[in-house]
């Protein structure tokens, strides 16, 4: 195997309560960066399912990813609409990976992985719902603890924008242009709605979003799509994952304390093509097959960032020709996951070749120039 | 009709013939996969037989060299010509397989005998429905334009009204077209008026994007999958509508079943064999026949009492059991004036590519044929553009591959040499990419001859006599074939494009005919009516403008089996209108059984 280089690490932002605008657009940008951090491992494990097996594995974790994507953009709705400007077209948007789990006590590194018992492990870590430690400043909370949780983050965050609504005034905080907001007349097509957000309700409502399609309603193992969006309510992204760790749904009358009662889930931990976490596009022999789906990948992965990012900055409808692109790399990362590794060592491990989430400025680069020669 | 009556507090009992394993995910995911591996991807082709409940297929058909045909399967068939048109009986039925256009009819479609004279009038006008056909595009969710349909097709909206959601995009394709040809005057013979040349997008039951206008800007909520939380609320274009929505965002009514209430009561695996009724025409409930599986024989008789019941089985399936049951039947029109919208297919290839096999089947049409004197002399139709390239004409892309290949699919001639590797891909993308259709759909006109009737020598598994078939299409639609023909010649000519139509007998063909000296190969929509025909007399028609049978005050028969004449519109949105009207006066048959008496004393007496 490759020696594991140090996992790469995202920029926190310092350990307060936002103070003023600059300070919450920092933050906002951080979470859409976080948001991200959690697309390519998921896609990575989905797209490694051997084609036609693993079908409740492959749903859950579609559906989870798919809102995660919701969750970058109402992030980039809040972002706009506190005036900033989401930001994701560039290298240090996608982390290398493995990269470390930012706002975390633990130092948890999450790696690209086939899916399996290690990926779902990390999904699980991601996701955990846990006591979640005040905002810095609260009395029970050091100066010097530092970030804990993904969800005191979060926390963080909201007791932000009240702050600023409070000092500001709701109208002056909310001072973006409309225009540059993502709504349901754009694309999406999963758990809860794109909405706009143009003040203090529509913010907390996507803060209340994200918080609880990830971790579930307090004490409780479901979202609260049914409350938010009028949708079937469904078991929070961390609940899901536990049903295909433990290879049992939750029911009902479950609760986070009782685990999963329900009916056994269908999970072949064999039907998988095991892939090599420290795949890089360099390990794959210059000119093979597989060297250049996987530089086609990044390039393509480059591209769709591109129009995200022209989506989040004043054109929101450009949303929907990403789902084209999106198709392109479905079928890219299949194409590599089908093929053996080139290395013959790896080959004989029983390893596959797969996506490697290099994206660097030269991809962007590229992908800037290709657009302007379309235009 | 099951939603809206148990949402009114009614108890239904819904007997299904088929089997439901299609409303769970996994169920989906296996008609998915039977789908992907079928040979010929035909509207059946996902969903499993069931030798307890037989479905009739397309594939039942096979012309013969010299023309004419032979029929197998479910049907029988005696007819000059074949009836076209399959079904399903699984839960969620035929619509299943829909393509998914909800258009509603022409105005002047109501009244073809009076105005145009061919065919039968309705007993109702657009009036009587708009206020339905505005409930079922909320039931169905229907994806369109009004403002477009108003002044393209004259349609009437009450003001304000839009649809539910916003349309559906037009294919690329569309725009092609709609750049050439918009604008451009024809005629169809050179003493015809001209008409006008205008791509109108047509209304759609697939999600596209909620309409935040809709009902008074409360907006609306797409109903994704059944089986699968949130998924299928949009359309993804992945161009398999029929047979198969894979995500599912075209409506199906497990959508609807999926919010039944809990009066409403679904038992699959029943096969309703007849109608019981007392001397007085009082129907008393059915008779029907529960298997367990579909592979083995054996089933049980059971009956199920009601005080109204509904048959809502599909038009032919509908006329089967008023004939075995004996019902219904005093004007002798049963089973008669059976429809279709006999489909004329044209195909050819542009100078650039037409962007085929992306989106729905069509996403929009040529609507100005669709009445006018000229409906007077040969039968209207609503021409279709055709999205899937030649899949339905000449079932591409796979027959060009096995033609290229030199494998051609009806012939016992010497294979000729094929093309292979980086030549094959290239001839591929460089044809395929050019490939465009335009379907003619044509209004057929009732006629007593085209029937269904049974014979009690010919059944199924369960011992229920098959259908059997005789059908034909009248001058006034041939001549409506000429016309669109026509069109189609004249369409192709302003286009520029490589015309690649062409009409013989053969297996592929068992539509063909001649019609003054040139041939002719139509198709069927899978628009099946007039098999229970609706009307303003009892001694002319089956059911009343409530579809209630005359003869039988507490029994309904639903569905496109009511309509008098197929319009000039894909007939579902029309038939879910008529059933959604249909549930008023059963709420009143309902409430009349319970009426209460007052007790007065005698007169004089203090």
């Amino acid at each position: 195997m490759t020696a594991t280089p140090a996992p790469s690490t995202l920029a926190e932002p310092p350990f307060r309560v936002p103070r003023d605008r600059a300070d919450l657009q920092l933050f906002l940008q951080a979470a859409l960066t976080l948001e991200h951090l959690t697309i390519p491992p998921y896609l990575t494990a989905m797209y490694s399912v051997r084609a036609g097996t693993n079908r409740p594995a492959f749903y859950a974790i579609r559906g989870i990813v798919l809102e995660e994507m919701l969750h970058m953009t109402l992030v980039a709705n809040l972002l706009n609409a506190v005036d900033g400007d989401p930001l994701v077209a560039n290298s240090q948007f996608v982390m290398d990976y493995p990269a470390l789990l930012p706002f975390s006590r633990d130092k948890v590194p999450i790696a690209l992985r086939h899916f399996g018992v290690d990926a779902l492990e990390t999904f699980l870590y991601i996701e955990r719902p846990e006591y979640v430690a005040e905002p810095p400043g609260h009395p029970s909370v050091g100066e010097d603890d530092g970030w804990t949780s993904v969800g005191q983050f979060y926390a963080t965050i909201r007791e932000g924008v009240l702050r600023l609504t409070a000092e500001l005034g709701e109208h002056e905080l909310f001072r973006g242009d409309p225009a540059r907001q993502v709504g349901p007349r754009d694309f999406y097509n999963s758990g809860g709605e794109v909405f706009a957000v143009t003040g203090l309700d529509s913010a907390l409502k996507a803060l209340r979003a994200i918080a609880e399609q990830g971790e579930g309603v307090s004490r409780t193992v479901y979202d609260s799509d049914d409350q938010l969006f009028g949708e079937t309510r469904q078991p929070a992204h961390y609940f899901r994952f536990d049903e295909i760790r433990r290879q049992r749904a939750y029911g009902p009358h479950d609760t986070p304390a009782s685990g999963p009662t329900g009916p056994a889930v269908d999970v072949g931990w064999r039907e998988v093509h095991p892939i090599d976490p420290a795949a890089k596009v360099a390990h794959y022999p210059p000119g093979s097959a597989v060297r250049r789906a996987a530089e086609r990948f990044n390039q393509v992965y480059a591209r769709l960032l591109c129009v995200l990012e022209s989506a989040f900055t004043g054109d929101p409808a450009a949303i929907r020709t990403t789902v084209p692109t999106m198709l392109e790399l479905r079928d890219l990362a299949e194409r590599l996951c089908r093929n053996p590794h080139p290395d013959p060592a790896k080959a004989a491990l029983g390893l596959y070749a797969s996506p490697t989430y290099e994206v660097t400025e030269a991809h962007f680069e590229r992908a800037r120039e290709d657009a302007r020669l379309r235009a | 009709m099951a939603k809206h009556l148990g949402d009114r507090g009614r108890r239904v009992l819904v007997l299904e013939a088929g089997t439901r394993t299609l409303d769970t995910w996994p169920g989906h995911l296996d008609a998915m996969n039977t789908y992907y591996a079928a040979l010929a991807k035909v509207p059946n082709s996902p969903y499993r037989a069931n030798a307890a409940a037989p479905s009739p297929d397309v594939l039942d058909l096979q012309g013969l060299p010299e023309g004419g045909y032979r029929a197998t399967g479910y049907f029988l068939q005696n007819g000059a010509l074949p009836y076209a048109s399959d079904y399903q009986r699984a839960t969620g039925g035929t619509a299943l397989h829909w393509m998914g256009l909800v258009p509603r009819m022409h105005p002047d479609d109501f009244t073809v005998r009076s105005a145009y004279g061919y065919g039968r009038d309705w007993p109702l006008g657009y009036a009587d429905l708009e206020p339905h056909y505005r409930v079922a595009e909320h039931a169905l969710g229907a994806a369109g334009d009004a403002a477009e349909q108003s002044d393209a097709i004259g349609l009437p909206f009450p003001p304000g009204y839009d649809y539910p959601m916003r349309r559906i995009p037009r294919s690329h394709l569309d725009h092609l077209l709609a750049t050439r040809l918009d604008g451009t005057t024809i005629r169809e013979t050179p003493d015809a008026p001209e008409t006008t040349l205008r791509v109108v997008t047509t209304p759609h039951a697939r999600n596209s994007t909620p309409n935040p206008h809709y009902d008074g800007g409360r907006g609306y909520r797409p109903a994704g999958a059944a089986g699968l939380p949130n998924y299928g609320e949009r359309c993804v274009g992945n161009a398999s509508c029929t047979p198969i929505c894979p995500v599912q965002a075209k409506y199906t009514p497990l959508k609807t079943q999926a919010t039944w209430s809990r009066r409403v009561t679904l038992v699959t695996h029943a096969v309703v064999s007849r109608v019981l009724a007392d001397r007085n025409g009082r129907v008393l409930g059915v008779e029907y026949q529960r298997y367990d599986d579909p592979a083995a024989p054996g089933h049980t008789t059971a009956t199920a009492e009601a005080d109204i019941v509904v048959l809502a089985a599909h038009a032919i399936e509908n006329a089967r059991l008023l004939l075995v049951s004996g019902l219904a039947n005093s004007s002798d029109q049963v089973g008669r004036n059976l429809l279709d919208h006999p489909m004329l297919l044209t195909w050819g290839l542009l100078d650039r590519p037409t962007g085929p096999f992306r989106g729905p089947g069509s996403t929009s049409g040529f609507e100005g044929f669709r009445t006018g004197p000229a409906r007077r002399a040969r039968a209207p139709f609503r021409i279709e553009i055709g999205n899937w390239g030649w899949s339905w004409s000449a079932g591409s892309p796979g027959s060009d591959v096995a033609r290229l290949l030199g494998i051609p699919g009806d012939t016992g001639a010497p294979r000729p040499p094929g093309v292979f590797g980086t030549r094959l891909r290239e001839t591929l993308g460089r044809d395929v990419g050019r490939q465009f259709s335009l379907q003619f759909a044509l209004e057929q006109d009732a006629e007593s001859r085209n029937r269904v009737t049974v014979d009690p020598a010919h059944r199924d598994r369960l011992g229920n006599p098959r259908p059997v078939l005789t059908y034909d299409l009248s001058d006034h639609v041939k001549r409506g074939m000429v016309a669109a023909k026509a069109v189609s010649d004249h369409l192709f000519r302003l286009l520029g494009a490589d015309d690649r139509t062409a009409y013989a007998p053969g297996p592929f063909a068992p539509g063909w005919f001649r019609f003054d000296d040139r041939d002719y190969v139509f198709q069927g929509a899978g628009h099946a009516g007039g098999t229970h025909v609706m009307g303003d007399a009892p001694a002319t028609s089956v059911v009343d403008p409530w579809q209630r049978c005359w003869d039988h005050p507490n029994l309904y028969a639903v569905g496109c089996g009511s309509m008098p004449s197929m319009g000039t519109a894909n007939p579902s949105l029309t038939m879910a209108a008529l059933a959604l009207r249909s549930c008023e006066q059963i709420d009143r048959d309902l409430r009349e059984l319970r009426r209460p008496a007052v007790v007065r004393l005698p007169e004089g007496q203090p």
